[in-house]
């Protein structure tokens, strides 16, 4: 009603002004004929009436402010003049804009990220209702979860991905298939652009080859061709019936894959059997299930399972939790910390935003007052000076978006591993929605004290002190200490723990990983089943492949099931000869096959025993090398070479191998990771003809680029359909493996130095004021005989106060936080004291700097015109 | 706003509303009746009263009409509606609360 009435009179404001006008003078004259009928003389019944009547202007005026857009007008006017203002400083708006660009650049940028990792839902129908566990499952796993599951799980489905090679362009293409079961559409819900998904009758042992691909791949591989569907492509040799696209945009959760095709139809061994659990599972909550009921179902299930297949199945225990907590678990703590560290960026720049606007607060005191005294009102005075920090936020927090869009295009290039799969990380209205409420509630929060204070004098009291020189704001200057101690404890906290990080990583690049990384490539390649199903093809491809590698000069070759640091792994309950077990007790180990000189090429030192050579083959017994880890763990106080381990999944007659060697511990995962037993055995004695893909290693005299379409070459000569294009130095897989933490440690240690930076502003800023406000009591001192020394000694007491002040509750303040980043953390304490003590020495020295320039300052103070000015 | 009246400090809208129950009326009419009733009592500087009542009208207690005055002056008349009633009623019972209170406690 009142909003109606405001806009009703905003709009016809003239028309108001003129009724009351038009009513106020007749109410005038009908004052003044009733005093010239009391008898009153013409002259005389007008100055009664207007006396009567009080001031008229002044009721036209409250009059006005009743119609309430008096407040809009007003507030015109104060952003008029803030930016007269701001045009007249321009150095002050200036240092202002760029202080706070900073702060909420940076914290838009890690927000913007954090948007699109963290906060907004998966694209997913229904996401919330979409769970997972960790741990893998078979197919059959699936399969029994899903007939069990009905009254928790609406849908569920699987997906593992495989590389496939696509042979319909110009070079034979790797690409990454999912290969699915029908259910995985259905739980993740999403409909298909062209065409549809897997059915149920065509997921199942020989079924249609059919493929559904997604939107990169039809529009790159495909020519975005809209009849594409019943066309047939060819992939790892077989020909496949493309039956849908997938929308722009669609992914499934953990990987990015370029196609999708039934397990059962491309590869019905592994679908059939229970025992390796490589597929990632979904599930759909039906509505209204809570996670606590699912998990309980998910209990008696694995129960169940590991009772009826317990070689399998043991130790079974799936924990349903929420898709979107599960991808994002990873990147969360380090995005937090990050987030957390550019709170404390913008909270600094904040600090100095108040201490500027303090400062020009008492600057301009004698034109607050000069208002005030004039019956300006302090609500007005301080809407005032509102409106002018909210000004000055808004035009720092555009510049921010500027800067966040900027920095944003810089973090999705850096791209760390865990944000891979996220897509769409860019500034949207979310993000700026975000930026503009930090803006106001920076200007608003930060600029109220100074403006509170700025407006507080007494108008008698503050009208008799400015008709002498500027000596008040000793308010004010406090409230700057206090700020900048604060300052200096936020960045004290945020160098420390960029400190903490970067010795994490130097401590991490000081790990050997076991192997030498120097001039040693990796090329990973996939036999597809239509032309090596047999082991003895897969043998004869890779003898004549490393025959051939061999024969170029300067080359060594070995092959590997899985090169370290690549993030895969086949693992394999082992059985020691003479040792019993029962099913599913046995200890799991890393399996890898090899072919020739694999530990001479990886320069990985054979300890104990012998290496593995030719004549290990299929022909011979059948031997193999374990690491260290293996032997000290499962062999401790023993020697192991000579005893004999064999799978313990195995059906059929034993395959006992023989240990002929150890040798060294390799850093397979990561860095980070400790190793973890494992066992290599030849390929050639190998029974596993699902084994059917390895990395090729080469080491080359120097950079192996040259010699790379060579390798080629050789690979095309004996298979010219095998994709071979995710070609690697192990030095830059070594690289990938630290990219997270190097992402981490580099913008963290980036928004310490901003930290810094903004907060030796700040000191440096309020010292230089501190003099200038002290120039008197210093000029006085150095008339009745202190030297330049003791002036000197006296700005650096204080300076080291506000130092020791600041830095005092920063340690206080790193023995509370720094706790927070420790899974980040590599073999340093969260309160490393050398890491605190170089930060303390840091930060003291950098105060001290910004504080030369005042001191010296200070010292130069004539005291005659000092005393002069006085 | 304006302390300085003999007035307790939120009565004028009181006032206003009541003068305003019998019938409509312009500035210079209140100001009269008020004088008159309350028999010179109140020392209100009548300009004041213009932005009372913009805001009894902002809040729509009452509704202004310009009408000829019977001098055959154009003066607007400011009108007491339904909102504007129950608004004195309970201004009404809210003063007599208040007021018994400082009666009994100055009788006391």
């Amino acid at each position: 009603m009142e909003f109606v009435h405001r806009l009703r009179s905003w709009l016809r404001r003239d028309a108001n002004a003129r009724d009351l006008e038009e009513e106020m003078r007749l109410h005038l004259e009908l004052k003044v004929q009733e005093h010239i009928a009391r008898g009153t003389s013409q002259k005389e019944a007008r100055r009664q009436a207007r006396l009567d009547f009080g001031n008229a202007n002044l009721a036209a005026e409250r009059s006005r402010e009743r119609w309430g857009y008096v407040q809009l007008e007003d507030i015109g006017r104060d952003i008029a003049y803030g930016l007269r203002q701001f045009v007249r400083n321009p150095g002050f708006t200036a240092i202002v804009v760029i202080t706070l660009a900073l702060g909420i650049g940076a914290n838009t940028a890690i927000f913007t990220v954090m948007n699109a990792v963290l906060l907004r839902p998966l694209p997913y129908t229904n996401p919330k209702e979409l769970v997972t566990w960790r741990g893998n499952e078979s197919l059959p796993d699936v399969e029994d979860i899903r007939a069990q599951s009905r009254e928790v799980f609406s849908a569920g489905g699987a997906v593992n991905p495989e590389p496939m090679d696509y042979t319909g362009g110009q070079e034979p293409l790797a690409v990454h298939a999912g290969y699915v079961d029908a259910g995985l559409f259905q739980v993740l819900g999403v409909p298909p652009m062209l065409g549809r998904t897997l059915s149920q009758d065509e997921d199942r042992k020989g079924g249609p080859s059919a493929v559904v691909v997604t939107y990169p791949f039809w529009r790159d591989h495909l020519g975005s061709d809209l009849n594409i569907l019943g066309k047939t492509i060819t992939l790892s040799g077989q020909g496949y019936t493309v039956i849908g696209v997938m929308p722009k945009g669609f992914g499934v959760p953990e990987f990015n894959l370029d196609l999708f095709v039934s397990l059962w139809v491309a590869y019905p061994e592994a679908a059939a059997y229970r025992g390796v659990h490589f597929m990632r599972s979904y599930w759909r909550l039906k509505p209204g299930v809570t996670l606590e009921q699912a998990r309980a179902t998910m209990t008696t299930i694995d129960a169940r399972l590991s009772q009826d297949y317990p070689a399998e199945e043991k130790g079974r225990n799936a924990v349903p939790v929420p898709l979107q907590e599960f991808v994002t678990g990873n990147v969360r703590p380090a995005l937090r910390i990050l987030f957390g560290a550019v709170c404390v960026v913008l909270l600094i720049a904040c600090a100095n935003f108040a201490g500027l606007l303090t400062a020009r607060g008492v600057s301009r005191r004698r034109e607050m007052v000069v208002r005030a005294a004039l019956g300006g009102k302090r609500f007005r005075l301080v809407r005032q000076a509102l409106t002018e920090s909210v000004i000055l936020a808004l035009s720092g927090g555009a510049a921010g978006i500027v800067l966040a869009v900027l920095a944003t295009r810089l973090i999705v290039a850096a791209k760390p591993a865990a944000l891979t799969h996220a897509t769409g990380i860019s500034v949207d209205s979310d993000v700026l929605l975000f930026a503009v409420l930090v803006s106001i509630l920076t200007g608003v929060v930060f600029g109220l004290a100074p403006a509170w204070s700025a407006s507080a004098a007494g108008v008698a009291d503050a009208l008799r002190h400015e008709t002498r020189t500027a000596t008040t704001g000793s308010a004010g200057i406090s409230f700057r200490k206090i700020l900048v101690a604060g300052q200096l404890a936020l960045a004290m906290i945020l160098l420390t723990g960029a400190g903490l990080l970067i010795k994490s990583f130097v401590r991490l690049n000081s790990v050997s990983p076991g192997f030498d990384p120097e001039h040693v490539t990796s090329i990973p390649i996939q036999l597809p089943e239509a032309r090596y199903a047999e082991i003895s093809k897969q043998t004869l491809f890779r003898r004549e492949l490393l025959s051939r590698l061999d024969s170029l000069s300067g080359v060594e070759a070995a092959m590997v099931g899985d090169v370290p640091l690549n993030g895969n792994e086949v693992t394999h309950g082992v059985a020691i000869e003479g040792r019993d077990a029962a099913a599913g007790d046995e200890p799991e180990v890393d399996t890898f096959c090899v072919m020739g000189d694999y530990f001479g090429v990886m320069r990985i030192p054979i300890v104990a025993g012998r290496n593995l050579t030719e004549m290990d083959n299929e022909n011979h017994p059948l031997v193999a090398v374990i690491n260290q880890a293996m032997a000290s763990q499962l062999f401790a106080g023993q020697n192991p070479i000579g005893r004999r381990i064999r799978w313990s999944h195995d059906a059929g007659p034993p395959r006992w191998m023989t240990i002929v060697g150890v040798a060294g511990n390799v850093r397979q995962f990561s860095l980070s990771e400790p190793p973890y037993p494992a066992v290599f055995s030849p390929f050639s004695q190998s029974d596993e003809a699902w084994r059917r893909w390895m990395s090729v290693v080469v080491r080359t005299p120097n950079d192996a680029a040259n010699l790379i379409p060579e390798i080629k070459r050789q690979i095309w000569a004996l298979d010219d359909r095998l994709p071979a294009d995710q070609v690697l130095s192990m030095d830059a897989l070594l690289g990938l493996s630290l990219r997270d933490r190097r992402f981490n440690t580099t913008l963290l240690a980036l928004f310490a130095g901003l930290a810094l930076i903004l907060a030796s502003v700040g000191v440096y800023s309020v010292m230089s004021y501190a003099v200038s406000q002290r120039a008197q009591e210093i000029g006085i001192r150095m008339a009745v005989g202190a030297n330049r020394r003791d002036v000197l000694r006296l700005i650096m007491g204080q300076s080291a106060r506000l130092a020791a002040i600041g830095l005092g509750a920063g340690i206080v303040g790193v023995f509370a936080f720094t706790r927070v980043m420790s899974s980040l953390l590599f073999e340093v304490a969260p309160t490393d004291p050398a890491t605190i003590a170089g930060t303390v020495i840091l930060m003291a020295g950098v105060v001290l700097a910004a504080c030369y320039a005042p001191a010296r300052r200070a010292m130069r103070v004539d005291p005659i015109v000092a005393l002069r000015y006085e | 706003m304006e302390s300085s009246k003999p007035l307790l400090p939120g009565t004028l809208d009181l006032l206003l509303l009541k003068a305003l129950s019998l019938e409509p009326m312009h500035g210079y009419g209140i100001a009269q009746r008020l004088r008159q009733i309350s028999g010179d009592v109140f020392q209100i500087e009548e300009g004041t009263l213009y932005p009372a009542l913009q805001k009894l009208l902002a809040k729509g207690w009452v509704v202004g009409e310009w009408k000829q005055t019977e001098n055959n002056r154009r003066a607007r008349f400011y009108k007491l509606i339904t909102a504007g009633r129950k608004q004195l009623r309970a201004e009404c019972v809210e003063f007599e609360k208040v007021f018994g209170a400082i009666v009994r406690v100055i009788e006391a």
